[in-house]
């Protein structure tokens, strides 16, 4: 048997699904480095995938449609931080409230202009483009698993490494990790952390609105809870890639082909569907214990508890 | 012209309805080794809070270098030159040195990078010309305590400002790296030609550098002293203030039976660099208040949270009754008759946003309910007849934040007292609250004692200590530094020379039958 039938499209696809999980990720990642627990992750990207097939349609113009919807889901994610940290409500309340007003909204926004509850399909909207590379598509192995996305998909990588760079490199990344480390130090200074948290959640907006909008634009479809609970994967990818943008790439890498294995495993061995629609989410607590259990071991303060 | 004068600062914190600083003056001359001492709460360090930015004062002027400077933050001040080192430290600790430095003030190139080589060339260049031994890329995790220090000074020394404010910087040292880090400090001042206003304890190290000294108590500048000429007594004395008598009607009783026994119970912080607790020993008897007090940062909150329960000490035995407690757990102790005033009236002491009622009923809420329902008419009848018998202002419904400090420390005394004590932890029991107030604590205290409760005061106010204990116990630097019976030869400026650390009976060999004379 030839494995590099089965295993290439199966990465090939690992690179897709992950996608909308690393966006998420990636800008959850800058409110958990201000020591902020996002929990919205999931109503941001629900939100962004709305709007974003939503103007595609009514703009015509793909571009523009991902612009509007993502500008919708920065305005919902600075909306939760002045109600947070201008008003001082409690973040998981206000996270919480985002997600279940996301989920609500985009029904009966959809039940009254749309006219349905359930999915929404458009015909004659413009497709999402697929790259090709030329040459670059036609080098074994490599070619087949990462050219042939779209651009979504690149943009993401792009992200990452941005993320990279405003996190390590730049003075603003430097104070927002001393908010989440220790926020005295920012006060000390004169500075606000309240400040860096908001700019965090307007980064995970921005980031979450490309998510969502990734995955109904693909589909070319909105279909409800299209999310099915990738914020909370993406929440998860956070913790399992210890925080950093190149870690965060590589747990949402593995969480792509668990996901990508369960699709490809139901054509193959004849088990209960729910059990493979289940085994993206099994692998994800798996690899939670996995990862905890790693942390413990490895944590300074327990070695030095026992020696 | 001075270099600095800051005029008639009056701070009132209106939500603890604290006046913290009372019309306060201050000049610093250029190049001068301005020391502050005073005892807790004397409001040195809102003072300094304030001159650095970081508190706005209701009223009074600051002028610096022949300009009046009004409604600046930290940042701006550090760009006027002025630089503060706080209490605790403000560090990353998985940050490096460089970095810590720097934040704040980063350099950078190509208009938005962070710069790490130059950050690192640049702090190490810092390091170098001040002398320190450190590396600029290491960890500041790595270091330690008085290492952690230095970059809290190297901080300010990076923005090159020329007026460094030091507030209490050496609490946390190892007492072997303090004359090194004065004689630094010293450095600074002669070589660099830097100005220096230090907030210290430390009274001997204080007079050999400094050049003058302001003192102040209960939040007022009380006195400027040229170092040169006063003395560590007159010092003392200035600080502390003539005894304030309250003339209680002490009854005298005889202690009895041991309740609470504390054997050398020692704390370390959570990374284990430095000991909070000392091998503390403090017996507590029947009917009698026995007294721990010392100045702040010197153990006194640590030693609350020990013998309270909350943070279990890392060696060391507490009897309770005569019993080992292994495992403090402090519900199973509070059914045994355990009460608790906490320090922290607000956060640890009451739930502020609950109703009196709520807040008086909470540790005997079983006793109020039959089948897990409350019976209402007991409740009120009990809440009722509390707010009459303590005289407490407010209607029981509304929340215990809207109560002045008085009165919710006579909240959290009701409730306390009325599981019926046989044992009960006060600390800091009238910090912040006026006469009247304090009047009728120290008068519920002393009923206690003649009902035979044993009484753990744990206290920074010395009038409090001497006029209301049986026995005395003055922790230095988590140490115990002095362990006496309360009598009239004990007077304040003693007690006062032990909490700044000039005495220890407990250091040298030949203290020996001081120690086993303990009560």
């Amino acid at each position: 048997m030839n494995y590099s039938e089965f295993s290439l499209p199966l990465l090939h696809n690992a690179v897709d699904i992950m996608t909308p999980v690393l966006l998420a990720a990636t800008g959850g990642l800058f409110t958990e480095l201000t020591g902020v627990l996002n929990i919205a992750l999931e109503g941001l990207m629900l939100i962004g995938a709305f709007f974003c097939i939503v103007f595609a349609i009514a703009t015509g113009n793909l571009f523009l449609g991902i612009l509007l919807g993502v500008t919708v889901s920065i305005l919902v994610a600075s909306l939760m931080g002045v109600i947070t940290f201008k008003l001082k409500a409690n973040i998981f309340i206000t996270g919480l409230a985002t997600n279940l007003f996301a989920s609500g909204f985009t029904v009966f926004f959809s039940s009254q202009v749309f006219g349905t509850k359930g999915v929404l399909r458009f015909a004659g909207q413009p497709l999402l483009p697929r790259l090709d590379h030329g040459f670059l598509g036609s080098i074994p192995v490599f070619g087949e698993v990462f050219t042939g996305h779209n651009f979504f998909v690149y943009l993401s990588w792009i992200l990452i490494f941005l993320a990279v760079f405003l996190i390590y490199r730049t003075p603003f990344g430097l104070r927002l990790r001393a908010t989440g480390k220790n926020p005295e130090v920012i006060c000390a200074l004169g500075l606000k952390p309240m400040h860096y948290r908001f700019y965090g959640i307007l980064i995970s907006g921005f980031t979450c609105g490309l998510g969502g909008g990734f995955l109904s634009l693909r589909l070319n479809a909105f279909v409800p809870e299209i999310t099915a609970g990738r914020g909370w994967i993406a929440l998860v990818a956070i913790y399992l890639g210890n925080k950093t943008p190149v870690g965060i790439l590589g747990a949402a890498f593995i969480l792509g082909i668990a996901e990508s294995i369960s699709i490809y495993i139901q054509g193959i061995i004849n088990i209960p569907a729910d059990f493979v629609l289940a085994f993206p989410y099994i692998m994800t607590v798996i690899a939670l214990i996995v990862y905890s259990i790693f942390k413990y071991y490895h944590s300074p303060e327990n070695n030095k508890g026992e020696g | 012209m001075s270099y600095l004068r800051m005029e008639s600062i009056t701070k009132i914190y209106e939500k603890k309805g604290l006046l913290a600083l009372d019309d306060v003056s201050l000049e610093v001359k250029e190049n001068e080794f301005h020391a502050i001492i005073g005892e807790n709460a004397a409001g040195k360090s809102t003072l300094m809070k304030i001159l650095y930015g970081l508190e706005k004062p209701q009223a009074g002027r600051i002028f610096f270098k022949n300009r009046e400077i009004k409604n600046y933050t930290p940042m701006d001040a550090s760009r006027l030159g002025i630089g503060m080192v706080h209490q605790h430290f403000k560090l990353v600790p998985d940050f490096s040195i460089a970095e810590n430095v720097v934040l704040g003030a980063e350099p950078v190139k190509g208009g938005i990078f962070f710069d790490k080589k130059k950050a690192i060339e640049e702090v190490q260049q810092c390091i170098d010309h001040y002398g320190f031994h450190l590396h600029a890329g290491d960890k500041v995790k790595h270091l330690t305590v008085g290492q952690m220090q230095q970059v809290e000074i190297l901080k300010i020394l990076y923005r090159k400002v020329d007026l460094l404010i030091l507030d209490e910087p050496a609490v946390l040292l190892p007492e072997q790296e303090v004359h090194t880090f004065f004689s630094r400090l010293k450095e600074l001042q002669e070589k660099e030609g830097k100005t220096l206003i230090f907030i210290t304890h430390k009274l001997r190290e204080i007079m050999q550098i400094a050049s003058r000294i302001t003192v102040m108590r209960k939040g007022k500048a009380i006195a400027v002293l040229d170092a040169k000429t006063t003395n560590e007594e007159e010092l003392t004395k200035l600080m502390v203030g003539t005894p304030f008598l309250f003339y209680l009607k002490k009854e005298k009783i005889d202690p009895a039976n041991v309740i609470l026994e504390l054997k050398d119970i020692c704390l370390y912080d959570r990374t284990r660099k430095y000991c909070l607790l000392d091998n503390v020993s403090i017996k507590v008897h029947e009917g009698e208040i026995a007294g721990v007090t010392g100045l702040s940062g010197n153990g006194l909150a640590e030693l609350e949270d020990v013998v309270a329960g909350i943070r279990p000490p890392t060696s060391g035995q507490i009897l309770y009754n005569n019993t080992l407690l292994k495992k403090f757990d402090i519900a199973e102790l509070r059914q045994g008759r355990l009460a608790y005033v906490p320090a922290d009236r607000i956060k640890r002491g009451s739930s502020t946003r609950s109703s009196i009622h709520s807040n008086l009923i909470i540790s005997r809420r079983h006793t109020f309910s039959s089948f897990g329902v409350f019976n209402m008419e007991h409740i009120d009848r009990f809440v009722t007849s509390l707010i009459k018998e303590y005289s407490i202002t407010g209607h029981k419904n509304s929340p215990v934040a809207t109560l002045s400090g008085g009165n919710i420390q006579k909240v959290i005394l009701a409730r306390e007292l009325s599981v019926n004590p046989n044992f009960i932890i006060f600390c800091e029991p009238t910090w912040g609250l006026d006469v009247a107030s304090s009047r009728f604590i120290y008068e519920e205290i002393l009923k206690l004692r003649k009902k035979m409760v044993a009484i753990l005061l744990i206290s920074s106010d010395m009038d409090e200590i001497m006029n209301l204990c049986d026995s005395i116990v003055v922790l230095y630097r988590g140490k115990k530094v002095f362990a006496q019976k309360n009598s009239r030869e004990i007077t304040k400026t003693m007690i006062g020379e032990y909490m700044l650390g000039l005495k220890d009976d407990f250091n040298s060999e030949n203290n020996q039958e001081t120690k086993d004379s303990l009560p």
